[in-house]
Formats: C-alpha cells, sequence, structure tokens
C-alpha cells in the first residue's frame, strides 16, 4: 500500500490523533504562558530571584524528553497529566525568557514620561509596558509552541495523547504490514501541526501588534 | 518628616524649595546640595549649568520622580513633601528630551491619558484634545488619529508639551524639552511656546545647558555651578548686566553688552524727540528688541529711528546715541 493510500483508509483516525496533538499541546503553551509571563512580571523587583529561576528553567529543558516522560510517571501515572506536565516545564523557559527580555526593552523614557504623566505602577504595566512587550512575548511564546509540538509525541511513550502514538506503534512492528506508513503519517502530522500554527502565530502577531508599532 | 511649625509661603509663590538635599545611594557627595528658592505664581523660570550640576535631579525633586534626602516643597501653598506622588504629578506637567510618547497609542490618546486617568468623561476629553493640538500649532483632524512614529521630532515635542498640559496644571517641568530638536526648528519651537506661555501663564521650571536658550526664555535664571550651587538668580538683563561672581561671568561668556541689546525693547527705553524724524529714518514699533532697531539702522544707514506705539498712536524717534547711551545704563529691571 502506497502512502497516500495508507492515510487516505485511516483518515479518521489521523485526523483525530492530530486534533488530540494540537489540543494537548496549545493546552500545555496555555498553561505555561500563564505561568512564564506572570513569573516574569512578578520577579522584577527581584532580579536575583528572576536569574536563578530563568537559570533552573534553561536546564530543564536539557533533560532528554524521553527521560522526563518517564520520572513523571511515578508522580502523575499515564496518559494526559504527565503529557501536559512535561510539555508546560519545557514551554515556561522561552515564555519567561522573553517576558523578562520584552519588558526590560521597553524604551525608558516612554516609562518615565508616564510616570511623570502620574500613571502607578499597575497602571504602566498594564497600559504601556506589556503592550508595548507584546511582540516579544509573542514571539517566545510561538518558540515555544513549535518546540513543544516536536517533543509531544514523545508523550506517546507514557500514553499520552495526540500523533506520538503512529509514531511509535509504527516503529515498534517496524517490517509489518504498513508499519513505515504509519509511523510516516505520525512525523507528517507533527510536521503539518508545527507549520500550521506557525503561520496561525504570524496572523496572531498581525492582528495584536498594537497599530502604533508597525512599521 | 513634616514639620508642623513650618508655615506655608505666601500667596505669591508657586513653588518653595526649602533647604533640598539629594544624596544617591552609594555616592559620596550630594547631587543637590540645601537648595532654597521661590518660584512665583506664572515666572517662567530656567535652570542653567553644566552637565551634571544636578539641574534634573532638582527638578524630579519637584514632581517626586526622585524622593529628596532632606528638605521640603511647597507647591500652591501646600507641603508636598509627602503626599501621593503620583497624584501630584496629575498636577505637574513634564516634559523631557526624549519625548517619551507612547507609541501604541495615538496622538489624541497620549493627549487624553492625564484626563482620563483624572476622569474626565469622553466628549470633554476629545474637546480638550482638539483645543490642545490648535495651542502647539497642529491641525487637530490630520493629527489626532495618528501614532507618535509618523511625526517628526520637532511635532513630537509639540505633542509632548500638548500632552503636559491637557489636566490644565498650573506647574509645567521640562527637561530640556527642545534639546534633541534640529537648532531652526528648535528656534521655532522656542519663539511660539513663549507665545503660547503669554496666554497661558503657568509657571514653569525649564531646564537647559544652553545660556542662550536660558536668556531667550526666562523670566528669571538659576545658574547653577559645581554641586548645584546656587550662584545667582536673577532676571537675563541682571545677569548679563551685573553677574553675581567670576563663575557667572564665564559661564555666560563675552559679549553679554551686544547680547543685552536682544533683551531690551525699544519701550524699555526713556526720552526721544516727539517730533517724527526727517527723511531716511527707520519705522519700527515699540515691541521690538534694541538689537532690531540697531540692526534696521545699520542696513539702512540711518542715524534715526520712529518708533510707533503698540497702539499706533503716539510716534517718538530716537537717535543711535539715545538706544545706545540707555541701553548702557539699563540695569536688570525689564522684562
Ligand atoms: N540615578 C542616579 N544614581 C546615582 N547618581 C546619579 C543619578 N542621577 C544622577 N546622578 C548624579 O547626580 C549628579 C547630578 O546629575 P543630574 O541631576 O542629572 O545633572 P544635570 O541634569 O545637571 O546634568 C551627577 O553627578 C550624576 O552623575
Ligand atoms: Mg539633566
Amino acid at each position: 500500500m502506497s502512502f497516500v493510500e495508507y492515510v487516505d483508509r485511516n483518515f479518521d483516525r489521523i485526523a483525530f490523533l492530530t486534533v488530540q496533538h494540537v489540543q494537548v499541546v496549545l493546552l500545555s503553551v496555555a498553561i505555561a504562558a500563564v505561568i512564564g509571563v506572570g513569573l516574569g512580571i512578578a520577579t522584577e523587583r527581584t532580579p536575583r530571584l528572576r536569574r536563578v529561576l530563568l537559570g533552573i528553567t534553561g536546564t530543564l529543558l536539557t533533560i532528554p524528553s524521553f527521560a522526563l516522560f518517564g520520572l513523571l510517571i511515578p508522580l502523575l501515572g499515564l496518559g494526559l497529566a504527565p503529557t501536559v506536565a512535561a510539555l508546560t516545564v519545557y514551554a515556561v523557559f522561552p515564555i519567561l525568557r522573553n517576558t523578562v527580555t520584552g519588558l526590560q526593552i521597553v524604551d525608558p523614557a516612554v516609562v518615565d514620561a508616564s510616570r511623570g504623566m502620574g500613571l502607578g505602577a499597575g497602571q504602566r504595566l498594564w497600559m504601556v509596558r506589556l503592550p508595548l512587550a507584546w511582540p516579544v512575548i509573542l514571539n517566545g511564546i510561538r518558540v515555544a509552541t513549535i518546540m513543544v509540538v516536536a517533543i509531544a509525541a514523545i508523550g506517546a511513550a507514557v500514553r499520552g495523547p495526540g500523533l506520538g502514538e503512529l509514531i511509535f506503534r509504527g516503529l515498534s512492528r517496524i517490517g509489518g504490514a504498513n508499519a513505515f506508513n504509519e509511523a510516516m503519517s505520525g512525523v507528517a502530522g507533527v510536521v503539518l501541526v508545527a507549520l500550521v500554527l506557525d503561520l496561525v502565530f504570524v496572523l496572531i502577531g498581525r492582528l495584536t501588534t498594537p497599530r502604533g508599532l508597525h512599521d | 518628616m513634616t514639620d508642623p511649625t513650618a508655615s506655608p509661603p505666601p500667596p505669591e509663590v508657586m513653588i518653595r524649595l526649602e533647604g533640598l538635599v539629594k544624596r544617591y545611594p552609594g555616592q559620596s557627595t550630594d547631587a543637590v546640595s540645601k537648595l532654597s528658592m521661590d518660584i512665583r505664581r506664572g515666572e517662567f523660570v530656567v535652570f542653567v549649568g553644566p552637565s551634571g550640576c544636578g539641574k534634573t535631579t532638582t527638578l524630579r525633586m519637584i514632581n517626586r520622580l526622585v524622593e529628596p534626602t532632606s528638605g521640603r516643597i511647597w507647591i500652591d501653598g501646600e507641603d508636598v513633601t509627602d503626599v501621593d506622588p503620583d497624584r501630584l504629578r496629575r498636577r505637574i506637567g513634564y516634559v523631557i528630551q526624549q519625548i517619551g510618547l507612547i507609541p501604541h497609542m495615538t496622538i489624541a490618546q497620549n493627549i487624553g491619558l492625564v484626563p482620563k486617568l483624572l476622569g474626565w468623561d469622553k466628549a470633554r476629553i476629545r474637546d480638550r484634545v482638539d483645543e490642545l493640538l490648535e495651542l502647539v500649532g497642529l491641525d487637530p483632524a490630520a493629527f489626532r488619529d495618528r501614532y507618535p512614529k509618523q511625526l517628526s521630532g520637532g511635532q513630537q515635542q509639540r505633542v509632548g508639551v500638548a500632552r503636559a498640559l491637557a489636566g490644565d496644571p498650573p506647574v509645567m517641568l521640562m527637561d530640556e524639552p527642545f534639546g534633541a530638536i534640529d537648532p531652526i526648528t528648535r528656534d521655532r519651537l522656542q519663539e511660539e511656546f513663549l507665545k503660547l506661555q503669554e496666554r497661558i501663564r503657568k509657571t514653569i521650571v525649564f531646564v537647559t545647558h544652553d545660556i542662550d536658550e536660558a536668556l531667550k526664555l526666562g523670566d528669571r535664571i538659576a545658574i547653577f555651578g559645581e554641586g548645584s550651587r546656587l550662584e545667582q538668580f536673577a532676571t537675563p538683563l541682571e545677569i548679563l548686566s551685573e553677574p553675581a561672581n567670576d563663575y557667572v561671568r564665564s559661564f555666560v561668556g563675552a559679549g553679554t553688552g551686544i547680547r543685552r541689546l536682544g533683551l531690551l525693547r525699544i519701550a524699555d527705553i526713556p526720552g526721544g524727540a516727539p517730533e517724527p524724524a526727517g527723511r531716511g529714518a527707520v519705522r519700527l514699533t515699540e515691541d521690538q528688541t534694541v538689537h532690531a532697531a540697531l540692526e534696521e539702522m545699520l542696513q539702512a544707514g540711518a542715524d534715526e529711528v520712529v518708533v510707533a506705539s503698540a497702539d499706533g498712536r503716539g510716534e517718538r524717534s530716537l537717535t543711535m546715541r539715545d538706544l545706545l547711551l540707555a541701553a548702557a545704563r539699563a540695569k536688570g529691571e525689564a522684562r
């Protein structure tokens, strides 16, 4: 059976797993965004704590994903929970780092003028600094998303949802009927999801970047 | 910090600085040490001095962007040394060299921000924005909905001034507002700002390191020396005629006699013949400067000038000698 034929016959299953894959990625990134942006803001007055957090979340990135999923089994069991937890751990760093950078590179004269006009710290954050940092923060979320799309496939090792199931099953019975096609369909799905999400982020960027910041 | 025995300054004093000191953390000397001065209501005061002498620090203590180490600040009869700084700042206009317009807000939103914080309704804010754009010479219809980066530096600083005026604050603080603007535009903005001030009569504290800008704009000029020592606080004419010490003399530089001519109005010169002068005399009005009169006379090769009073009724004639002698004798009371 050719690859195209394989995909055609198994379309429903592949589509179902693709949707699952997207869901688990977006869920994890959403949680990571809340954590990353939140920590970025919360640690503004404590630069040392901030450096420590950046160090820790950066180091977590170097743990091989297969190992991290496995290590979470005793804590969270199998399935959705360890998958989302692991993906969130990976996604926090780029978002936290870009939140920190985004807030730091806001033109100090703009912040000073806002302060001089009588905007309080909270007003400066919401009305001035976050909107100006947003394109950088969003880019961090984009990078996290693309990274996590690929790592999510490993989640199948702990029976997590998504396209990893196709890859793992295909590879485990390689040489068998349609084993290669099955694995390939998983890989193709992951690449496709990554490309589409990347485009979606370009669009979100266009739509949410404040007008005065466009060139 | 508040001393209950201190009595407020008299009503004609808008800003009083009392023994103001600032030492930044980790520094071994004061950036500003024991500075006291009174600034009157509606007065345009310029702080001038070399870089690092504490002008910006002093200015920023007035709206508490910098907290004084010790001393006291009175604004409009109120001790503001310990009041809520955000509320205080909404009553004080603040303009900086880097302008600092908020890039993702339109010009109207930038100008309307303080009124919004003050809780004005939308219609009133919109009217105020248009009024202010007109006031600083920008067409509201053309500029209201633009973003800061779509404006030139000079236009941006006009918006910066409009924004500072938005809540109709009695006090304006301006830190080298025209310092980063090209010389030709700067000259225009200075002229326009003087005209504007004649209408709005704010109490203005203006920082510059440029003595000529100070002489051109200030009702009074505070010349700072090293370590924020107040070397002289006087009118431009007094500073040119009677510099307090060698520091002021050298800071002001050469050519003070000629430069004074640009500060004196013909109206400041007494005397002259009531008769209209003869042929070839130059015709001017009382509100022009002696410098302009002499320039015209030299250009025309005339020895006499006929001056019409501002209302256009009376006339008198002055000779070049009248002008020069009077200018040489004129002391600080003009302006
Ligand atoms: N935030 C700061 N921390 C430490 N020192 C400062 C700070 N701001 C200004 N200074 C110092 O205080 C002095 C006065 O500075 P400033 O008020 O900016 O002077 P000016 O505006 O007259 O150039 C300078 O010696 C400057 O280095
Ligand atoms: Mg300065």
